[in-house]
């Protein structure tokens, strides 16, 4: 152990204690965030890390309002005192019964469940299942979930998670909690430890900006001198300052979290200008949805610039492409027609994108990790996700416009048969732009798995649902074409169609990828997007009965 | 006359309506739905047998396909406005076909070839029961050789599965679709057959339960590694390697069974005495126990095929056979023989082989991984054909070569890690071709149809009014 505990500064214990009851520090301790390390075959600043960390464990960004790279290496620092926090995050009611754990708790003590009988046993059923191969029903990735919380625990407080310095020789960095970490650097480390644990306790106490500045310098010095150190071992392997900095700045900045705010702000001046018909508010609102775009656009960047690849590889990516997309086609289809509620549906629809990818980080993983072997350097695999993924961008501008239209339906048809049918025809414009989409991208997938696997359609779910989707839209264009749907019936295939859509893009992993007795249960969200779903077809039916009524109203009338 | 014309201008309409076409996209994606989910609950090769390439599959591609021809001849004579529409559906069409080429005269096979072996069989899904005989103990003639799907057509008491020998016959009598190995030591009162001993090894952070069998009573000592202690089986004289070792001797007539205990710590004696099952004993290692859970004095290895409800990655296809009055299970992919008073069968149930024509030997095999974990970033096979020399083949980089093209699909490793077997899947498609023309022309046919149909009627407006 590389820590010598005397030399541990005096007051730890009691910042460990303190920092659960107070959360604001005026000191900044950012320096730290900017050390490089290697983790899950990636080099990362330790933020990324830190926060990944604290995620994972706590299920939150922060603790107590603390950001994770002051949390996380606490852990490493004082492990006895946070063994005994409530920092392990554990929601699946089942699991807790199994383990005769407070119901009504979400979060539990490290100590609390490393010492609980019943989990060893739980444990090596869940290593049965894995040599077995078996699917993991909700129950089992939830115990999956908890065994990979708490090694990660174990791992920080060890210190074999913190890999700040690179080998002489090979690949696998060095880590604080191994023996042979240079002796060299251990001073340094230790001079960066204490420094930092000063800044945290001084942070608690009122002690003037000037002393703040001059802890924060000691701090950033103390960072500086260790990374300078570390990377001298080995500079061939130590990944550029700035590299890691822009992680940092991504990690800080969060585009997306501005993407949605602009444009939910765009949305209320859409809303207003769609129902006074002020120009200027119509102005206003194409002004915060350009900044909100290119805010999107900047994280997409960055993303890209991080992970050296197009951001399409997992459900968080996709998410935020989506709503990009929708954004996208909205602007255009607004530009062309110029009917304001495009506008507004799309930038509705991409707010609830990006609120879904930043509020459910359980379910959609935003740390960036590395591909599959199949997946690399693959440009077929690149065009034809990012191609069928955008078309699902058109679907949802369709569903979102299909929503409002079914409420004008509902309130009063006849008022609205103008409106309605505009919105039918901008539905029909998304609805075109995404069969073309999602038809070139199925058969782009038939290429990649061609080119990767000479099999051009191996009816692999995803591409089939994917191809189900497909026809499920073109059923909708050719009724309409047949006459079967007017412009009422196309606002409500709009709705119900996305069903396909949201099968196809979440439910082929997280349905059919988790074995189907896993309805009802949940643990990845599965009860919410039904729910969602659910909600929709209600909404659906209530509108053709509301319709079938105010109908024979009228007639009635007449 | 008239009358008739209008019958089949009914049909014509009918079968070119756009109500048809509706049922049968909504038809075709509730088929595939179903698919999927017969595909997460078994597998794909379930899901194809059932349901793509099930009847109601092709009868419903069958409808697609008469729909699209009859909307074309319908629309006749063709508008330049028609355009798009025409090519999008003569596309769909187009593919549908190369589909059919490839299901009927492709082949889509695997390969596994050892480092530093040599394959030339590729392995397909088609599965073939074949029978050879030899009269005389040495040369051996194919009896029969035929396709079998059992998985559609099992066999069963009542309707066997029967290959006619001259002087008896094989009776297929059951079947098990999704069937696990299971594999058990049992005693035996064969006195050539060797002991076998189940032990358990535990401490508080260990618990080892494991089965040691030497094959016969003359087989060499039977050593299990498990890392820090090494547990031995052996009749006669065993020379201690130095490590931590529990070594097990039955005694002559095999009754008892002795042990001793050899520690790697010079200062520590080797502790010996008797034990019998349910006994255990202290082993002075880290607290461990050593427990002598069954022991057997004469065993062999049994199996037996259980039932499973679903596929896992360990299951397999097993036959029941019945030949003269021998009764036998046996798994998709083996070999056995059977002996009759003139002849020597041998059985063969399992995957068609397919020789590609020329041998393809695997000089070397590589794995990249990613920086500081265990995680395959990459892997490469290089290979050694005639007439081509040394050719990489990786990830994305196929061979192609006489009609076949080999892809890098996965690898086997041994328990270090270090890979052994690189796995290829090799495939001939003579529908590639149609395939791509009618994915291009369905893409080319909607852009036009909803993006320029519009410019195009103008411009025949604009040429008729001039």
């Amino acid at each position: 152990m590389i820590i010598n505990a005397k030399k541990i500064f005096f007051g730890l214990l009691s910042v460990v204690l303190l920092m659960t009851s107070v959360p604001a520090s005026a000191i900044d301790t950012s320096s730290v965030q900017a050390i490089p390390m290697q983790d899950a075959g990636r080099y990362k600043p330790y933020d990324s890390f830190a926060r990944e960390t604290l995620l994972l464990l706590y299920g939150k960004r922060k603790y107590n309002k603390r950001p994770a790279h002051e949390i996380v290496f606490t852990w490493f620092l004082l492990p006895e005192a946070w063994a005994k926090k409530e920092i392990i995050q554990l929601k699946q009611i089942q699991l807790k019964e199994s383990l005769k754990l407070a119901k009504e708790e979400s979060y539990f003590s490290p100590h609390e469940l490393m010492t609980n009988d019943r989990l060893p046993l739980l444990f090596q059923e869940l290593d049965a299942k894995q040599q077995a191969k078996e699917k993991l029903d909700p129950y089992y990735q939830s115990i999956q979930r908890l065994s990979s919380q708490l090694s990660l625990f174990r791992a920080v407080t060890s210190g074999m998670v913190f890999t700040f310095v690179p080998p002489k020789e090979g690949t696998k960095w060095l880590s604080v909690g191994d023996a042979d970490f240079p002796k060299a650097l251990i001073p340094k480390f230790q001079t960066m430890t204490s420094k930092f644990i000063h800044a945290l306790g001084m942070g608690l106490q009122e002690v003037g900006a000037e002393k703040e500045a001059k802890i924060e310098a000691e701090l950033k010095q103390a960072v500086e001198e260790f990374t300078v150190a570390a990377r001298a071992q080995n500079p061939e392997l130590y990944p550029s300052l700035q590299d890691i900095s822009v992680e940092v700045f991504y990690n800080r900045l969060d585009p997306f979290q501005w993407s949605w705010i602009l444009y939910l702000i765009a949305a209320i001046f859409l809303g207003v200008a769609w129902y006074t018909g002020g120009k200027r508010t119509n102005q206003a609102a194409w002004v915060f949805v350009v900044v909100g775009f290119l805010m999107h656009i900047l994280g997409f960047a960055l993303r890209v610039y991080i992970a050296g690849r197009p951001p399409v590889s997992n459900m968080y990516e996709t998410v935020i492409w989506v709503s990009f997309g929708g954004m996208l086609f909205a602007m255009i289809i607004e530009a062309v027609y110029r009917q304001k509620f495009v506008l507004f549906c799309g930038a509705i629809g991409s707010v609830f994108c990006l609120v879904l990818a930043s509020m459910a980080p359980g379910i959609l993983d935003a740390s960036i990790q590395p591909l599959e072997p199949v997946l690399v350097s693959n440009f077929w695999l690149l065009v034809h996700v990012m191609t069928i993924t955008i078309s699902y961008s058109a679907f949802l501008l369709a569903f979102v416009l299909g929503d409002i239209g079914l409420g004008m339906a509902i309130i009063n048809e006849g008022k609205f048969r103008k409106q309605i049918s505009n919105i039918s025809n901008a539905i029909y414009r998304s609805m075109q732009i995404g069969v073309v989409l999602l038809a070139a991208g199925t058969i782009l997938g038939g290429i990649w798995a061609d080119y990767s696997w000479g099999r051009f359609w191996g009816w692999d779910p995803k591409e089939t649902w994917a191809l189900i989707a497909l026809l499920g839209y073109l059923a909708v264009l050719h009724g309409r074409l047949s006459g079967w749907l007017r412009d009422f019936g196309v606002c409500a295939s709009a709705v119900v169609a996305f069903s396909l859509v949201i099968m196809a893009w979440y439910g082929v992993n997280f349905v059919l990828g988790a074995g189907l007795h896993s309805y009802g249960f949940g643990g990845g969200g599965v009860q919410y997007v039904s729910g969602f779903v659910g909600i929709h077809v209600v909404y659906v039916i209530y509108a053709i009965v509301a319709r079938q009524k105010n109908k024979g109203k009228s007639i009635s009338a007449q | 006359m008239k009358k008739q014309r209008s019958i089949a201008e009914s049909i014509l309409k009918f079968l070119a309506s756009l109500k048809l076409a509706v049922i049968v996209i909504i038809a075709v994606g509730v088929i595939s739905a179903w698919g999927t989910i017969v595909e997460a609950r078994y597998n794909s090769e379930v899901a194809t047998k059932i349901v793509y390439h099930s009847i109601y599959m092709i009868v419903i591609m069958s409808l697609l396909v008469i729909n699209l021809i009859a909307v074309i001849v319908d629309r006749y004579p063709w508008k330049k406005h028609h355009l798009g529409f025409i090519l999008a559906h003569i596309g769909i069409i187009i593919l549908l076909i190369g589909s059919v080429v490839t299901q009927k005269m492709g082949v889509d096979g695997s390969l596994a070839i050892g480092v530093g072996q040599t394959g030339r069989h590729i392995q397909v899904p088609t599965t073939d029961v074949v029978v050879w005989a030899s009269y005389n103990g040495d040369s051996f003639v194919k009896l029969a050789e035929q396709e079998v799907d059992f998985f559609l057509n099992p066999p069963s008491e009542e309707k066997p599965f029967v290959v006619p020998l001259p002087d008896s016959e094989l009776k297929f009598i059951d079947y098990i679709p999704f069937a696990f190995e299971e594999r058990k030591t049992i005693a035996t009162e064969e006195k050539t057959d060797g002991p076998a001993l189940r032990f358990q090894l535990q401490n508080d952070r260990v618990n080892v339960s494991e089965w040691l069998r030497m094959k016969t009573v003359d087989d060499a000592p039977s050593i299990l590694n498990l890392g820090p202690a090494k547990i031995v089986l052996n009749r006669g004289n065993y020379k201690p390697s130095g490590d931590n070792e529990i070594v097990l001797m039955p005694s002559k007539n095999g009754k008892s069974l002795q042990y001793a205990i050899h520690s790697k710590r010079k200062e520590l004696k080797t502790k010996k005495g008797q034990i019998s099952s349910g006994q255990t004993i202290e082993t002075g290692w880290m607290g461990l126990k050593f427990r002598v859970l069954k022991y057997l004095p004469h065993a062999k290895e049994d199996s037996n095929f259980v039932a499973l409800e679903r596929p896992t990655e360990v299951t397999r296809a097993a036959v029941k056979v019945a030949f003269n009055d021998e009764i036998h299970w046996f798994g998709l992919g083996s070999v056995v023989r059977f002996f009759s008073d003139k002849a020597a069968y041998v059985l063969r149930y399992g995957n068609r082989q397919i020789d590609i024509g020329f041998p393809m030997k695997l000089l070397n095999f590589e794995v990249g991984r990613y920086q500081g974990t265990s995680r395959a970033a990459s892997y490469a096979s290089d290979v050694e054909v005639p007439g081509v020399g040394e050719v990489n083949i990786s990830m994305n980089e196929p061979l192609k070569h006489k009609g076949y093209t080999f892809y890098q699909a996965s690898f086997q490793e041994d328990e270090t890690g270090k890979p052994t077997v690189s796995v290829f899947s090799v495939n001939k498609d003579p529908g590639r071709f149609l395939k791509y023309l009618g994915s291009a022309l369905i893409v080319l046919g909607s852009i036009v149809m909803f993006y320029f149909r519009r410019i195009l009627i103008n411009l025949y407006k604009g040429r008729k009014k001039s």
